[in-house]
This record gives structure tokens, C-alpha cells and sequence, in this order.
């Protein structure tokens, strides 16, 4: 097959992308279960954030390094003739590539349609509890947080009748946390990060679980009075919902799939809180984006990795 | 020179990665569903029994146009999960399953889903039928209680 100049860059940077994300999301998926098991004896907070992390590495990688190595050093020293031979491994590549970022977008659009619909549907009055705008909704949403980028915190009448005042409080808190952390955003980066391996879905299940936690720790602030109004709560609110599954990209106080019996045992027993300090899990895409920059300054590297897309190509 | 030149024997190959392709990705998309609304309409269907458009609009729990309550039911009768039949002017629409018989079938075709994929599918399926389980009054009731236990110690504590 013989293509132009810009339908050879689309091709070989669906390519890149492709092989790129096979390999981060391989060593990933190795690493997953290790990671998974020390997340176990970290704080939730640090946990989610590794566990996120690597989640979207493959993806952050994949794409950093096409912008930052693969499109430069084509345009740099990649001849303008119109035509040149493609292998068929690097058209079957590029269609890989093409066909994983479409299930994404595709995933992502179908999240945020379902999720404003979702808000559209629970309609709903707006209202004020302690100083904080809520959505007072007639449907049975029990205490739920969403939206992207002004995230609305939503609360079933329901919920505003058969909570007490702490627990509703303190609810709400755990919301506030989901939203200062913006774990909405986060799921939507999830969705949006493509992967060919399921295993790296188990991650995103352990992040969720470990963002319910962290949020559930900062409205608790290690006070046991807030941690038992929350845990009364969760079982209120647990036995108020229908059954309904939320869409993705709503966060909820008790979600349909969730090991309740876990988080509330753990608002039992709650732990003092620290405060929240940068660790190896930021550290280490901080440092391979640097590395990826560095490279990418480097002329005699950019050489190299086009000396690379010549062998994809061909 | 043209923009794109395909040789026969590459658009077999191609032909080839893409069914693949298809392939694998449509053993993975997930089984329809109904969407919040349509799941608002069929629980009026399933209380009400055979009802037109208008009986339907008057029972949602927030005001919809007649058009949207009209699409909704359409499409719930092109999926298969509603029956209609004329009546004067207006169709009257009533559900093919039961409640009953729906949730059996969506289970029973979530659960052959899992257990045609990997194993370790099959073990998530069982993890999640176990936290659900969890949610069961039963265990809500127990959790009640050691809530109850817990707030009485830090009381005592306290005092």
C-alpha cells in the first residue's frame, strides 16, 4: 500500500499509539496485582492515587510520547514524497489503534449523555444546606454527586426526610470530598484512557473502592462521632435505593456494587487522618514525562526514534 | 502518484484484521439495557398494565412532553418490550414480559455473558453477586446494630 505524506503520519501515529499502549499496558497489567496488594496497607488517599496512576499510564504514556517524540521527529526528518510503501503489520496496527481510541470516545460520549440525561431526568429544586447549593430530586438518587465540570450535588427527597441532621451533614461531606478531589473528572479520564488488557479494569475497581474510602475518611476527619453518622448513612441510604445502577459518570454514597459491610466495619474502627503529602505514585509519571521531554529535546534522539517509525512502516 | 494505492491482496488482509476486529469487540459490548426513563415507563406499564400515551405522561413523576412519552414507548415496542394495539385513534401499549420474566432474562444473559469470558470474569461475577448479597436486610440489620453497639460504647466513654 502506498500513501502520502499526512496519511502516513495518521497511519504511524495509530500505530505508535497502538504498540506503545500494548507495551506500558502489558508491564502495567504485570504490575497491577504488587500494586494492588501494597495499596492494601496505604492510606486510600495515596492508594487511589497510585492505583489511578498507573491506570492511566499506559494511555498518558502512549499519547506524550506520540506528541512529544513520534509527530516531531517525522515532521523533522521524514522525506515529502508523495508516496511510500506501508507494511501490512503497521496498517493492522493502525487499525488496532484507530478501533481502541474509538471504543473509548465512544464509551466516554455514551457516559456523559447518559449522565446529563440522568441529571435532566432527576430534575429536581435547588436549595441550601449549610452554605452549599444541592438539588433537592424527587427521584431516588439517595445522596449523589454530578457532573464534570461544576459538579451538582444531588439529594433524593427521600434521603432529606429519613436522614437525621448529622447524618445528612456528614453525608454531604462525603461528597465535598469526592468533588474536591474531583473523582468525577477522574472517571472520565478513566473511560477516555483506551486498554486492551481487562486486567487493568481491576484496577479501576480498586481505585473506586479506594477513592469511596478516601472520601469517606476526610467527612469523617478520624472523628468517631462523624464516622458512626456516616456509617448510619450509608445504611440508610443503602436500604432507600432501588436498585438502580448509576451512570458512570455520577458518583453516589452507596453504590449498588459496593462491599458495604467493608466500609461501614471500617467506620467503626476510624483511623486518625494525615495530611496528604506528594509520593513515589506522583513522582513516578512526573519522572517519565521529563524523561520523554528530555529525549525529545535531544536532535540525535529524535533521529533514532524516526530511524523506529521507518522500521513500523515498513 | 494517486493519495492511495490498495493492492488486492492487502484489502483481504485488512478485510481479515477488521472481522477480527468486530468480532472481538461485539463479544464484549454489553446487552441493551433500558435507560432511566424507559425504566420509569415500563415500571408504570408493569403497575398500570395496558395504558395509551396520555396515561403514561399523567403518571411520570416529572411532566414530559406527549412526544417524548410517545418516542419512549415506540421504542420500547421496536426493542420487543411492549405489545400495542389500536384502539380509536391512539395506540394502547402493554408489556410483552412481566417484571418478573424481564429481570430473569436480563440476569440470565448477564450471567451466560460472564461465564462465556475469561475466568476471571466469571470470579468478578461472584464477587459481585457476593457484595450484593451484602445489601440484603439481613446484613443491613446487622450493620444497624453494631452502628447502635458503637455509639453506645462512645457514649459510655463519654459519661
Amino acid at each position: 500500500m502506498t500513501l502520502s505524506f499526512f496519511a502516513r503520519l495518521l497511519l504511524l501515529s495509530s500505530a505508535s499509539f497502538f504498540i506503545a499502549q500494548l507495551l506500558i499496558g502489558a508491564l502495567v497489567a504485570w504490575i497491577a496485582p504488587a500494586a494492588i496488594r501494597r495499596a492494601a496497607f496505604m492510606r486510600p488517599e495515596r492508594a487511589a492515587r497510585l492505583l489511578l496512576s498507573l491506570r492511566l499510564l499506559p494511555a498518558g504514556f502512549s499519547t506524550l510520547a506520540l506528541a512529544a517524540l513520534c509527530v516531531p521527529s517525522y515532521f523533522r526528518f521524514e522525506p515529502r514524497i508523495a508516496g511510500e510503501e506501508v507494511g501490512v503489520l503497521c496498517a493492522a496496527a493502525a487499525i488496532l489503534g484507530a478501533a481502541i481510541c474509538s471504543v473509548a470516545m465512544y464509551r466516554t460520549l455514551r457516559a456523559l449523555i447518559r449522565s446529563a440525561l440522568y441529571v435532566r431526568e432527576c430534575g429536581g429544586l435547588e436549595s441550601r444546606i449549610e452554605g452549599e447549593i444541592v438539588w433537592i430530586v424527587p427521584h431516588n438518587a439517595g445522596v449523589a454527586l454530578a457532573g464534570i465540570v461544576h459538579p451538582r450535588l444531588l439529594i433524593s427527597e427521600r434521603a432529606m426526610t429519613g436522614l437525621s441532621h448529622d447524618q445528612l451533614v456528614v453525608a454531604l461531606r462525603h461528597e465535598y470530598a469526592h468533588r474536591a478531589s474531583r473523582d468525577n473528572l477522574k472517571r472520565l479520564l478513566i473511560l477516555l484512557a483506551p486498554t486492551v488488557f481487562p486486567r487493568l479494569r481491576i484496577l479501576e475497581q480498586t481505585w473506586a473502592k479506594c477513592a469511596e474510602w478516601a472520601a469517606d475518611d476526610r467527612a469523617a476527619e478520624g472523628e468517631a462521632g462523624r464516622s458512626l453518622a456516616l456509617a448510619a448513612a450509608l445504611v440508610q441510604v443503602a436500604r432507600m435505593q432501588s436498585g438502580i445502577a448509576m451512570p458512570p459518570l455520577v458518583t453516589s454514597l452507596v453504590d449498588a456494587d459496593e462491599d458495604l459491610s467493608l466500609r461501614v466495619e471500617r467506620l467503626l474502627r476510624p483511623a486518625p487522618v494525615k495530611g496528604a503529602n506528594l509520593g513515589m505514585e506522583m513522582v513516578a509519571p512526573m519522572g517519565i514525562a521529563l524523561l520523554i521531554a528530555a529525549i525529545a529535546m535531544n536532535p540525535a534522539s529524535l533521529r533514532e526514534v524516526h530511524h523506529l517509525l521507518e522500521i513500523l512502516l515498513n | 502518484m494517486p493519495l492511495l494505492y490498495v493492492t488486492p491482496q492487502f484489502t483481504i488482509e485488512c478485510a481479515t484484521v477488521c472481522l477480527i476486529v468486530t468480532v472481538f469487540f461485539k463479544r464484549s459490548a454489553p446487552a441493551s439495557s433500558l435507560g432511566h426513563l424507559e425504566a420509569c415507563v415500563m415500571d408504570i406499564l408493569w403497575l398500570r398494565g395496558e395504558s395509551n400515551v396520555r396515561d403514561v405522561a399523567e403518571k411520570l413523576a416529572r411532566p414530559l412532553a406527549y412526544t417524548t412519552v410517545m418516542t419512549t414507548l415506540d421504542r420500547l415496542f421496536k426493542k420487543g418490550f411492549l405489545d400495542r394495539r389500536k384502539s380509536e385513534r391512539a395506540f394502547r401499549y402493554s408489556p410483552r414480559l412481566s417484571r418478573l420474566d424481564w429481570e430473569r432474562q436480563r440476569a440470565g444473559e448477564l450471567v451466560a455473558g460472564f461465564l462465556a469470558g475469561p475466568q476471571q470474569s466469571g470470579e468478578l461475577l461472584i464477587s459481585c453477586l457476593v457484595d450484593n448479597l451484602g445489601h440484603d436486610e439481613a446484613l443491613l440489620d446487622e450493620l444497624e446494630r453494631k452502628i447502635k453497639m458503637k455509639r453506645q460504647e462512645l457514649d459510655r466513654g463519654k459519661s
